[in-house]
């Protein structure tokens, strides 16, 4: 009964009703639908960076003076008893010539289960017997290189085995525009040794270990996690998106004043009414009450068309930005609907809170002789 | 034990700029069952006394007790408890719900006693039946003629099965058939055994009440007995 009553005092007000409503909607979609945006585009990086959080990079600890890794350090990490691949990298950068035109690159020397292990091959295959290459996407392009082209680096002929696929953004080895050659072959000495663990829980097992070995008198090496450094950098996402949220938020504060205004007119108008209701027997909670479900009926009317919008917009603007979406309904978008719909309520019952407030504490004789 | 009782009161609006003294030193006992007509002139403080005994406002000074209960100390949701429970309204100006229909007008006092909504609906039909409107029972106040407003108001101050039941010039905005109507209602109420106290300046309808009150300026000026 109490809600029809107020229903019906809305469906007085259609029009103030009705632009309470669209503000809510507005502050709800914007943002929810931001929200949702920013879920899909730390997705689509994280993605980008592919399956490399159980990656550890062990390099030399410059602080210390140890500018290389030497032979006993890499035997040491190779006797990790846990499963996993220890890749050494040697690393340098050499005049590279094809044809005439010549190139400063990266090289990188590795063995050749290394590279199927890391990268994936676009042409030919990852054959590193001595004397051969691998040649990264980019540096390929640039020189016109083919399966079988011959190319010197550093003074010696190599013959190109395979070209690599474009990469996304990596850590450990930036490939695009390097050459691999066969560890072997590469004078340099090992720059970094990445490990991949087979199991994400053997990375702390894996820390004390090399402290318990390689660093035992000299801190020799030092160690990157991926997965912190991918932690951080979703850190930093969802910090951004709840900085957009909060801007977004701005949108559902104005809603809110605006049902905090039509309340105040409505109860400014209604306090004859209100007096009448004192009079035959409603308590000031029973007043309360009314209001209160008239500000509740705004928000859930506006927050439920939000949230519903909210999750097609989400979808439209990630298609329009990111050019694709995997699905459109999964927990996280369902979840910020969720956290948008209540907020929406929230605002509105907020802001009903003291125009019902009010009306319920209105002297019963002074409001019944109001004109 | 009297329904209604004053012991030297006085009521004293006071704003800002001036004070204004509604009603001074009134006594005045009011048996159980009783008919009581208050006329005075405009301005006289019928209403304020009126208001008093439906406990929507308090003393400035002196005690009032409603079946024995002295008001003044009491808390608001004990005075609206009150209220809801003993007293029924009726307004010169019908102050009916604009957006509820006759029957929900009706039954609004109940909701706020908490009464079973089947219960409502029945008490509600059967109180439209007393007044005579069953067949309005579903017209909004705008669609109702002032009489029948009047009508559908007295069921509402009924709904909660009051003692006391206080009528504010209820035939003010009434012309006189329908005046009357309303007159012949309130005096069957009375052989129930409701308390009733009205309000008017028109002296024909002095002929309904046991006892008339006159006020003037705020006192009573005198207290007669009706013969019928
Ligand atoms: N809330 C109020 N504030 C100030 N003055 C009031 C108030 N209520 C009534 N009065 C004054 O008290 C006097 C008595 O009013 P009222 O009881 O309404 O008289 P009546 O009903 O006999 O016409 C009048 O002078 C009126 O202006
Ligand atoms: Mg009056």
């Amino acid at each position: 009964m109490y809600l029809q009553l107020a229903l019906r005092n809305l469906s007085r007000a259609r029009v103030r009703s009705v632009l309470a409503v669209i503000g809510i909607i507005i502050g709800v979609t914007a943002i929810t639908s931001i929200g949702i945006f920013g879920e899909n585009l730390k997705k689509t990086v994280m993605e980008s960076f592919g399956d490399i959080a159980n990656e550890v990079i062990v390099l030399p600890n410059s602080k210390e003076g140890f500018s290389k890794i030497d032979d006993r350090t890499v035997e040491l990490i190779r006797k990790f008893p846990y499963p996993g691949t220890v890749i050494p990298v040697r690393a340098d950068s050499f005049e590279v010539s094809y044809k005439g035109e010549k190139r400063y690159v990266a090289v990188y020397g590795l063995d050749e289960r290394a590279i199927t292990e890391l990268f994936k091959i676009a042409e030919g295959t990852a054959d590193l017997k001595s004397g051969r290459c691998v040649a990264g996407y980019g540096i390929a392009e640039s020189l016109n290189l083919r399966v079988g082209s011959r190319v010197v680096i550093d003074g010696r002929i190599y013959r190109v085995s395979g070209i690599l696929e474009e990469e996304g953004a990596r850590f450990d080895i930036r490939p695009n525009y390097a050459i691999i050659i066969p560890e072997k072959d590469h004078p340099a000495d090992v720059s970094a040794i990445i490990v991949k663990l087979e199991k994400l829980e053997d990375i702390e097992g894996f820390k004390s270990y090399i402290e318990a070995t390689v660093n035992i008198k000299d801190e020799k090496v030092e160690i990157l996690e991926m997965k912190s450094i991918l932690d951080r950098i979703e850190e930093a996402f969802n910090q951004i998106n709840l900085f957009l949220m909060a801007i977004a938020g701005i949108s559902l504060l104005v809603a809110g004043v605006s049902i905090l205004n039509i309340m105040l007119m409505s109860t400014i108008e209604r306090t004859k009414e209100i007096g009448i209701m004192r009079a035959i027997g409603a308590q000031k909670v029973d007043i309360l009450k009314i209001f209160l479900m008239e500000a509740g009926i705004l928000g859930i009317s506006g927050s439920v068309v939000g949230a519903t919008l909210s999750i097609a917009g989400g979808y439209f603007v990630t298609k329009l930005i990111l050019g694709e979406v995997s699905e459109i309904l999964n927990t996280t978008t369902v979840l910020f609907a969720v956290e948008g719909f209540a907020f929406g309520v929230g605002t509105a019952i907020i802001s009903g809170l003291y125009p019902a407030w009010r009306a319920a504490n209105l002297e019963p004789i002074e409001a019944l002789r109001y004109e | 034990m009297k329904t209604v009782v004053f012991e030297s009161v006085s009521k004293i609006y006071r704003t800002r700029y001036y004070q204004v003294v509604a009603l001074e030193d009134i006594n005045l006992e009011i048996e159980r069952g009783e008919f009581i007509a208050v006329m005075g002139p405009s301005g006289s403080g019928k209403s304020t006394m009126l208001n008093l005994i439906g406990c929507l406002d308090k003393p400035t000074e002196g005690e009032i007790y409603i079946k024995g209960t002295p008001i003044s100390g009491l808390r608001d949701h004990e005075l609206t408890d009150l209220r809801r429970n003993t007293i029924g309204f009726v307004f010169q100006q019908f102050n009916l719900i604009p957006t509820l229909s006759a029957l929900e007008n009706i039954e609004l006092p109940m909701i706020f006693r908490k009464a079973e909504a089947e219960e409502r609906k029945k008490r509600a039909e059967r109180l439209l039946e007393i007044v005579g409107l069953e067949d309005v029972a579903d017209r909004k106040p705008v669609e109702m003629s002032g009489g029948q407003q009047q009508r559908v108001a007295i069921a509402r101050a009924l709904a909660n099965n009051p003692e006391i039941l206080l009528c504010d010039e209820p035939t003010g905005n009434l012309d006189s058939k329908t005046g009357e109507q309303v007159m012949e209602i309130l005096s069957r109420l009375r052989e129930e055994g409701v308390t009733v106290v009205l309000v008017t300046h028109d002296e024909s309808l002095k002929r309904y009440a046991e006892r008339v009150v006159r006020l003037r300026d705020g006192r009573i000026v005198d207290v007669s007995s009706v013969s019928t």
